[in-house]
């Protein structure tokens, strides 16, 4: 079939900026005097060993619920740049339920956090998305905006809600939570199932949810009539409205939806590893989430891959800094070219698909 | 049996030698071979893919030959570009004009070939040559008018102006006649007339038999990339040149029914409706549409139509009046909710509102109908619903597809045409809005169109076809208004009023008008 070429091309362009990003990094490494084959042997190597594996998918499970709540925002031209804000409002909001509810059953008390999270970044996706809908703002605006009025104002109620009993020490946190509010690990099952993951490793039931969450949002995307209107809303916005499809409703749906699950992003650190909320709570989950979202295509179930990709280099970072005396730098300048690349990539695929079209259809 | 090619003693100009052009999957030009005479009108017709585009493409150096050659006064030539044609003599004008509207006619047609002095623009130099020119052909333009307050008449002359003043001796015209109403048809022909007399000439892209006929001193005709036959354009008739590009016999007249007009379907009461820009565009505009009858609305383009027609399926705001569906008051209801209450819309631009183009045909078939019950799942679709209900639409449609999943964008423009007809007569609608139904159609997918559109009104469908092709209108409708600046200049009964008489309430002069005609 002659449509298959441009599908082929399309779906090339992610290899392609993985290997282009990898041939840069090789250069890199050559200038600073070192074997780029020796250094991505000692990566791989390194990142064999079961304690990276966990390490791997401890850190690929924020990415997923990030890159899920960008790519869901971004496939129907909704950039939402605010899951950054977003997940940092939804950590805060689910801390409060954590700690603020004591003697509740675990289920009941982590969906009582589960629920608190999303409705913070839902809030906190809500005001860009009325700003958009009623006024036109342009939501890479106003969410990068959110995100610094975000920061500031959780830290300002951090401050309210700070553990007292701390005393004169200079740490400031939320009061620890209560063992109710700690999600289970997953390392004891997957031990009784064989795999040889260390006991200490954090990896916990939240990159079960967070796989979960992707079939789902792939299968709903797909198969719903609510899903069909969003293929239609993206591709050709005129056409669907012309077809009695609401693309102003969707992309409102669609950016609280975003934020809901944006909400998502901080709760594996907070509940399965921290126990309690401080002024150190990981930031930029949100930005990498976009590069992750850009990796997959905005596709729900590339999000996974594309996660574990950044998880991978994160790790293998660590061990050549380590023992391969290159500075863990080289490969965030990896990660940072896979990106530029994947960009120019697209473009150039993007191109070259128009160009067979073109041909196609003279 | 084509007929033969009868001997003329004019010089060749340019002749083209077994040209084959290939793009991955498709053999746009396969072995074309052609020989233009100088000072000879020579069309070019085909469907829609039969390699026209293509083949002025090498001709203008867009792109090169895989194979063949060009000779130019006998003289074997390689057009690098549009550049090089130009120098050669060959320019090109298209059919979306490439003029800057704030400037004068003066300044267009110069601009990018400015003769200048000590870096000045010789204003005055270039003045007298260009209104020598435009004395010469018989081009009536002031030259000091600003190129947006010109008809798209006036605009395409100015077009070949530029193209003259830069010294073409073959001009290629590509659809000129697309955007031009019968009146501002006949004043082209004229200018290209006068200009083949005077020593130019000119191949004409088009596939209207009847204006081809009208124009040509020669016709060939392409089918597939190959052509099929040169033939004089005094021994050509229609049925003959359709044939030839169809490869089959083609009904020219769909054999029609008398009108049986029931109930009002749709009801327009002084609708008024603003475009871009917040102009009225469409002025206290009111009819009515009955069941089993066409209703068309003619028109030269852009005098409201789009506004009218986005309007009526809920699309644009209307500023003042009401629309009735079946009777029911729609005007304030929604897109979805006119569609549910049995309105169905063939769009005008079917690839910017008809189609999502990366969508499979088959999504494409339930597009707008994909809430329905038909299709069952609760809040999910029903792929195997979905999937006869498409098998049904491509069969009973004759789309022709390589599956259901193939894109909507690998379908040629008769079967995306096909795809949206079979999609908004889908599920029995009361009235149909049908804008250029057959925009951009070949002879064959046209024919198609008609034979559908009498269908559903044989079946006691109300159908509103809004046309910028009167041939079409008069061909279809059972009444006619003519829509000219936003107003309806006249409304006739099928038989009460003939091309003539249309053309003239299209350009500005029914007796509303008060004026004569300019």
């Amino acid at each position: 079939m002659r449509a298959g070429g441009p599908l082929l091309a399309q779906a090339a362009a992610p290899i392609v900026a993985v290997l282009a990003g990898g041939l840069i990094a090789s250069a890199i490494i050559l200038a600073i005097h070192e074997n780029p084959l020796r250094v991505f042997a000692l990566m791989a190597a390194f990142n064999m060993q079961p304690g990276s594996v966990a390490s791997i998918l401890t850190s690929a499970t924020p990415l997923i619920f990030a890159g899920l709540a960008t790519a869901i925002g971004f496939r129907v031209n909704v950039f939402n740049i605010g899951v950054e804000g977003q997940y940092y409002v939804g950590a805060f909001a689910a801390s409060l339920a954590a700690f603020g509810l004591r003697g509740v059953p675990p289920a009941l008390h982590l969906t009582v956090i589960v629920a608190a999270a999303m409705l913070g970044g839902l809030l906190w996706g809500w005001v860009p998305a009325v700003l958009r809908r009623r006024r036109g703002a342009h939501e890479v605006i106003t969410t990068i905006m959110m995100n610094y009025i975000a920061f500031n104002i959780v830290l300002y109620l951090l401050g309210l809600v700070r553990d007292r009993h701390l005393g004169s020490t200079a740490r400031i946190r939320t009061p620890l939570f209560p063992p109710s509010a700690q999600m289970p690990r997953l390392t004891p099952l997957l031990n009784a199932l064989g795999a040889p993951l260390p006991s200490y490793s954090t990896l916990n039931w939240f990159l079960v949810i967070a796989l979960a969450l992707a079939m789902v949002v792939w299968f709903w995307l797909r198969r719903s009539r609510f899903g069909y209107e969003v293929r239609a809303a993206a591709l050709n916005p005129p056409a669907a409205e012309a077809a009695g499809i609401n693309v102003a409703q969707i992309q409102f749906v669609m950016f609280l939806l975003s934020g809901a699950i944006a909400g998502l992003v901080g709760l594996s650190d907070l509940l399965g590893r921290t126990g309690y909320f401080d002024i150190d709570f990981p930031k930029g989950l949100g930005f990498l989430g976009i590069s992750v979202a850009l990796l997959a295509r905005n596709d729900p179930l590339g999000v996974i891959p594309a996660a574990l990709l950044f998880g991978y280099l994160d790790r293998g970072a660590e061990g050549i800094q380590a023992f391969g005396s290159v500075p863990r730098e080289v490969i965030t300048i990896l990660e940072a070219v896979i990106i530029l690349a994947i960009v120019v990539s697209y473009e150039i695929m993007g191109r070259y698909v128009r160009v067979l079209r073109k041909q196609e259809a003279a | 049996m084509v007929p033969q090619d009868a001997e003329s003693t004019a010089p060749v100009l340019i002749e083209l030698q077994e040209i084959t052009r290939r793009f991955p999957g498709l053999l746009a030009n396969d072995r074309v071979s052609l020989s233009v005479r100088e000072q000879e009108i020579h069309a070019l017709v085909g469907e829609n893919g039969a390699g026209k585009t293509t083949l002025m493409n090498v001709l203008y150096g867009l792109c090169q030959p895989d194979g063949g050659r060009l000779l130019w006064r006998g003289r074997p030539v390689v057009i690098r570009g549009p550049g090089a044609a130009l120098r050669l003599g060959i320019g090109m004008v298209h059919q979306h004009f490439m003029l800057f509207p704030p400037f004068t006619v003066l300044e267009n047609v110069i601009l990018g070939a400015e003769p200048a002095r000590t870096g000045v623009v010789a204003l005055r130099e270039a003045r007298a040559h260009v209104a020598g020119l435009a004395d010469q052909y018989g081009f009536d333009l002031d030259l000091d008018a600003r190129v947006e307050a010109l008809s798209v008449g006036e605009q395409q002359r100015v077009e070949i102006l530029k193209v003259l003043y830069r010294g073409a001796q073959l001009l290629i015209l590509d659809e000129p006649t697309a955007v031009l109403g019968p009146q501002e048809v006949r004043a082209l022909f004229r200018n290209l007339r006068r200009l083949r007399d005077q020593g130019r000439t000119i191949i004409f892209i088009s596939h209207k038999l009847d204006e081809v006929l009208g124009i040509a001193d020669r016709i060939t005709v392409l089918r597939r990339g190959r052509v099929i036959g040169t033939v004089q354009a005094a021994a050509a008739r229609p049925p003959m040149l359709a044939e030839m590009m169809v490869g089959r016999p083609v009904l020219m007249h769909v054999p029609r029914s008398p009108a049986m007009p029931g109930a009002a379907r749709l009801e327009v009461a002084g609708l008024s409706v603003s475009g871009a820009g917040g102009r009225l565009r469409v002025r206290e505009v009111s009819f009515s549409v009955r069941a089993g009858e066409i209703y068309a609305i003619a028109g030269v383009q852009g005098n409201g139509q789009t506004e009218l027609v986005e309007s009526i399926v809920g699309l644009r705001p209307s500023a003042a009046g009401r629309i009735l569906l079946a009777g029911q008051d729609v005007t304030a209801l929604s897109v979805a909710a006119r569609r549910a209450a049995g309105m169905a819309y063939i769009p005008e631009d079917r690839h910017r509102l008809g189609l999502v183009l990366a969508m499979s045909a088959r999504e494409n078939l339930i597009l707008g109908h994909h809430r329905r019950d038909a299709f069952p799942g609760g809040p999910l679709l029903d792929d195997r619903a979905v999937d006869r209900f498409a098998a049904e639409c491509c069969r009973e449609y004759d789309i022709r597809v390589a599956g259901p999943g193939t894109p909507a964008l690998a379908l040629s423009g008769g079967n995306q045409q096909r795809l949206v007809i079979a999609r908004e007569f889908a599920f029995t609608p009361t009235i149909l809005i049908a804008a250029q139904p057959t925009r951009g159609l070949d002879v064959g997918a046209t024919e198609f169109v008609y034979r559908r559109l009498h269908q559903i009104k044989d079946r006691g469908l109300a159908v509103l076809l809004v046309s910028v092709d009167l041939e079409e209108a008069l061909a279809l409708a059972d009444r006619i208004a003519v829509l000219y600046n936003g107003r309806i200049a006249g409304e006739f009964r099928r038989g009460e009023a003939d091309a003539a008489t249309l053309g003239l309430y299209m350009a500005g002069g029914g007796p509303q008008a008060g004026r004569a005609v300019p």
